[in-house]
């Protein structure tokens, strides 16, 4: 090998924690883009793709129940391909074994030989159940530890219960896939329904269009259509759903929760390419003298950009080599966790073309272009100003004996060192030698600070997110106030609930709501969206409304509701005042919109109305088939006890109550969701912080390998190696301090951003922005930590050499 | 001017009117006032001073290390002469690396290359020999300075006056017709520095050039013509003329 590629070799693997510290950084990108983009290919590919091989419906209707007579109004509408009619139903089911009751879903189907649409994948034992039999889903077994010939145990209305046995466990990953809030289903075949009290009835559709299964437009009009048809022939629809054939429903949520994601790896990239400048900046200057040698035996700048340029790419590709393959790993398991929250499964472990593409590049055009400033001012460096080490004096010009003119900052200090002196305050030596060590490299001083400032900055930004979000999910329960939900199977009159609830200790106050489900209509009478009408009465205490514009429902409201911002995706323009038409039950009618309010609309849009007008207009005066209880206590655990004591004091009592649920439980599921996605957030926020500490450390190592000889000098005169490793340690802090300050002020746009995406992600809707002082606080107490970590180990290279060591350093 | 030793031959090296001026904070400050001085083939040049004298300065004039304020510096190495003063940085390295050898008080060797290796290194940057060609050469010159035994050691494992010695071989890789000294010796104790200074003057006996700055007034008689400077200005003294024979 010729000798100058030999320098190159050696000089990689002339100080391993350099070459590490760069090889890390640049792996830290790489590993983080490849994994995002490794996950996003894989999920984008492969959640359409297993969503679309189960063959999922365009369109589902939610009916009032109906025979098999009725089936032909569907199947002979037109543009209708494929129809299949089911009865889904919750109801409570446990283990035989346990006490700890789970609702359902239950779905029967009438023939699952003949199942052509959101078809099940078998898992485990028959994928068909026989009458008196179940298949469960297997999210099931999130909730029940039971096993394939084990009896689950369901709870009728009348409180009797029945057991089947489980036969099978499979996977649904098209039904319910735009909710994973939704119960766990089950499934069972039409002739197990009376086992469960249940109607050999139908009361819901699933039907693919002709045509184009991808065209969202086209089946918006033929599900309209549809539901025309089915309730001029009588029977109630009480939702309609569409979807497409190849798109999974939830695609654009998660892809929009993955590009945050990538956003975070590519500022990951950009801070780790700030980190790679600096060490390389550092690099060129201890070489120096290298260079120079190398000029006056003959070297020319290209040879010399072309050695280092070298060295950068050896670093690329030692960072690829370690960043690949765990990039790999990684995207999949990234995209494996996705799939499992969301039910759906993974072609199979693969290397994505494109991720290992864009990962080549990144690992090598990052550094190259990190490195191309030092390096191209390291080669062109006279021989002279080389020799003399000319480049690490950053205030630039040509060898100049003579004194140096003060900095602006010299002059700041000594100004604040004089006052303070005039008023017999004393800065001890060391602690100004610390602080003006700190501001003598201001370009390296600069970059370390960008990234331990942003690091710091995305840090504290996503706990202010997460404080966000959960202030949003608060905020969301302030529409469910009440700690039980009791919900019957008919109507009953409010006073006699009331006066049964109350029978139970622990109960405070009960209210009758009652409900409507209505579709808005654009002006050409098109099905806009779905709309659920919650209707407390008007002075109720268990909502505690703010709306964002205009006001609340009130006493004497009618056709009047506060609807949720949703509504602006359909009717941007939309104010309260404004008129929306709707159609409840078949009939066109107009609604006022008093009010606009936040809330998460994950299945339709909500609605409020009052009690008085909404129970008037379903038949239900003074009566509801909902109640809301309030009790003593208003933790979840005791939530769940109260549902279980009031569950069976009006099962025993000869109430048909269909479920009683705790308050807190669907808002508590929501938040689970929240912070797997936080989770995330906080790992591509702690790898920002890394890479942020792996600069200091860098700039540490490198500002006390660059004062070898003047440490030797100070302890030639006195200083002890305590002394040394403090001076260095305050140094480390005080870049870790003032990073922390900056980062105060940079959290405060990035937390604005980062809310503004997620929050349109997670809730298409903004979101008001809520700050926390706890991210502050633990970065402040990590960044102090880091600081002296980071400083710890050049601070004791720094205090073990001798004096003669360091005075004959070159 | 001084030196009217070789009246008959051109100078290999000319400065004419040199002047070099630094700029600080502190003012101006002429390192080198208008020196006139001609280099002849073969001559071993003693250039003598007193620390801060200006001598390293006007080494870096010749060597084109570092760039003059005013005059001229004319090299008649080759077939034409070269103006070093108007060379750029690239050009100036390649004519250094063909030209001249240049030898370090700090002996200036990589660290991280063994000795054959630094030797090596002239020949590959140069491009003036094979790679294998420029092994072999290398090897011929460690045996020339003695350390061939040492070729494949690092210069951290050898002495002083061990590495000075590679520093020279390195100096003459490229077969230049000068070789330029900064205190060669000043590091090194009074034997070695004695065994250095034989093997200079061996190779000047071999037709070599060599320019060798030293602040010692006693190596004085040793260099075939040696001129004084003070202040940045050669000194007219009787010696200056004298050439060793």
């Amino acid at each position: 090998m010729r000798p100058r590629w030999r320098k190159v070799l050696l000089d990689l693997f002339e100080n391993p924690t350099r070459t590490l510290l760069v090889v890390f950084s640049i792996a830290v990108g790489v590993f983080s883009i490849g994994v995002i983009a490794g996950a996003y290919v894989i999920i984008e590919n492969d959640m359409s793709a297993s969503y679309a091989a189960n063959r999922p419906a365009n369109i589902e209707l939610r009916m009032d129940d109906f025979d098999r007579d009725f089936l032909p109004v569907i199947e002979n509408a037109p543009q209708i391909a494929e129809v299949e009619p089911r009865r889904v139903f919750n109801i409570r089911a446990r283990a035989a074994n346990s006490q700890a009751w789970t609702t359902l879903d239950i779905v029967a189907i009438e023939d699952f030989d003949e199942n052509q649409l959101n078809l099940l994948t078998p898992l485990q034992g028959q994928p068909k159940p026989a009458r008196r039999e179940v298949v469960i889903e297997r999210e099931v077994l999130k909730d029940i530890d039971i096993r394939v010939g084990e009896d689950l145990v369901f709870q009728l209305p009348d409180g009797s219960e029945k057991t089947l046995k489980v036969v099978g466990i499979v996977q649904d990953p098209t039904t319910g896939a735009d909710d994973f809030l939704a119960p766990p289903f089950a499934y069972i075949t039409m002739d197990t329904l009376p086992t469960l009290r249940q109607p050999d009835l139908f009361n819901r559709i699933y039907a693919t269009v002709e045509g184009n299964g991808n065209d969202p437009e086209y089946i918006r009009r033929v599900t309209a259509d549809l539901k025309d048809r089915v309730e001029k022939n009588g029977v109630a629809v009480r939702r309609t759903r569409s979807a497409l054939t190849n798109q999974h429903p939830l695609a654009s949520t998660v892809n929009a929760i993955l590009g945050i994601l990538l956003a975070l790896g590519v500022l990951i990239v950009f801070l780790s390419s700030s980190l790679i400048a600096n060490t390389l900046a550092a690099l060129l200057n201890q070489h120096l003298r290298h260079i120079g040698v190398m000029k006056l035996v003959g070297g020319r700048d290209r040879q010399v950009f072309a050695m280092y340029l070298v060295m950068i790419l050896s670093f690329g590709l030692l960072a690829l080599a370690l960043a690949v393959p765990f990039g790999g790993i990684g995207a999949y398991a990234l995209a494996e966790f996705i799939a499992s929250q969301l039910s759906f499964n993974l072609l199979g472990y693969r290397i994505v073309p494109l991720a290992f593409i864009i990962q080549i590049a990144v690992g090598i055009l990052v550094p190259l272009i990190a490195g191309f400033g030092p390096v191209i001012n390291g080669s062109r460096i006279s021989v002279l100003n080389a020799i003399s080490g000319e480049l690490a004096n950053e205030t630039g010009g040509a060898s100049s004996p003579g004194a140096k003119r003060e900095t602006l900052f010299e002059r700041f200090e000594n100004a604040v060192n004089t006052a303070l002196l005039r008023r017999g305050i004393h800065l001890p030596r060391p602690l100004l030698i610390s602080l003006r060590n700190t501001f003598r490299r201001k370009r390296r001083l600069a970059l370390t600070l960008f990234t331990l400032t942003m690091g710091g900055a995305i840090f504290v930004g996503v706990f202010n997110v997460r404080t966000t979000l959960f202030a949003y999910m608060d905020n969301v329960g302030r529409y469910f106030v009440a700690d039980v939900t009791l919900d019957f199977s008919r109507p009953y009159r409010l006073s006699e609930i009331e006066q049964v609830a109350r029978q139970v200790p622990g109960v405070e106050y009960v209210e009758g709501w009652a409900f409507a489900s209505a579709e808005i209509l654009y002006p050409d009478g098109t099905v806009a969206e779905n709309l659920v009408v919650l209707a407390p009465p008007a002075n109720s205490r268990l909502v505690d409304a703010q709306p964002v514009a205009g006001r609340w429902v009130q006493a004497g409201d009618t056709k009047a509701i506060a609807i949720t911002e949703g509504i602006l995706r359909s009717f941007p323009n939309l104010k309260p005042g404004d008129y929306l038409d709707v159609k409840v039950r078949g009939q066109q009618d107009r609604w006022l919109v008093v009010g606009l309010f936040k809330f998460i609309d994950r299945e339709g849009l909500i609605a409020y109305g009052t009690y008085e007008y909404f129970s008037r207009e379903t038949n239900l005066a003074n009566r509801s088939v909902s109640f809301r209880v309030v009790t003593d206590r208003h933790d979840e655990a005791y939530q769940r006890a109260m549902s279980e004591k009031l569950d069976k004091h009006f099962r025993e009592a000869g109430y048909q109550i269909s479920q009683a649920r705790p308050g807190l439980s669907a808002l508590n599921n929501a938040t689970e969701s929240l912070d797997i996605l936080v989770i995330f957030l906080l790992i591509m926020a702690l790898l920002t912080a890394i890479v942020g500490a792996m600069g200091l450390t860098g700039t540490m190592g490198m500002n006390v390998l660059e004062r070898t000889r003047e440490i030797g000098i100070m302890r030639a005169i006195g200083a002890v190696d305590s002394e040394i490793m403090r001076m260095v340690i305050v140094e480390g802090m005080v870049i870790g301090l003032i990073s922390w300050v900056l980062g105060l002020f940079l959290s405060i746009p990035i937390t604005y951003g980062l809310s503004l995406i997620v929050s349109l992600a997670v809730f298409e809707t903004p979101i008001d922005v809520v700050f926390t002082p706890l991210g502050y606080l633990i970065w402040l107490g990590l960044v102090i930590l880091l600081s002296v970590l980071a400083s710890v180990l050049p601070a004791r290279n720094a205090a073990r050499l001798t004096i003669r060591e360091v005075l004959a350093y070159e | 001017m001084l030196s009217s030793a070789h009246p008959s031959t051109l100078p290999l090296i000319e400065l004419r009117n040199v002047v070099k001026t630094y700029l600080s904070e502190a003012g101006e400050f002429t390192a080198l006032k208008g020196i006139n001085l001609q280099i002849y083939p073969g001559e071993f040049l003693g250039i003598i001073g007193k620390s801060g004298a200006g001598k390293s300065t006007l080494l870096n004039m010749i060597t084109g290390v570092d760039h003059l304020t005013q005059g001229e510096v004319i090299a008649r190495i080759g077939s034409q002469p070269t103006s070093v003063h108007t060379l750029n940085e690239n050009d100036l390295a390649l004519w250094r690396g063909r030209s001249m050898g240049i030898v370090y008080q700090s002996f200036q060797l990589l660290p991280m290359l063994t000795l054959l290796e630094n030797v090596m290194l002239p020949m590959d940057l140069c491009g003036l020999y094979h790679p294998r060609e420029s092994r072999r050469r290398a090897l011929e010159l460690l045996e020339m300075v003695e350390i061939a035994e040492h070729a494949n050691k690092l210069p951290a494992f050898i002495s002083g006056g061990q590495q000075q010695r590679v520093a020279i071989a390195r100096a003459l890789a490229n077969d230049p017709p000068v070789l330029v000294a900064d205190e060669p010796t000043g590091s090194l104790d009074s034997v070695t520095a004695d065994h250095i200074f034989e093997l200079f003057e061996r190779l000047v006996a071999q037709g070599k050039t060599i320019i060798m700055v030293t602040h010692e007034m006693a190596l004085m008689p040793r260099f075939s013509r040696h001129i004084l400077i003070q202040d940045g200005e050669l000194i007219v003294s009787p010696a200056a003329t004298l050439t060793k024979n």
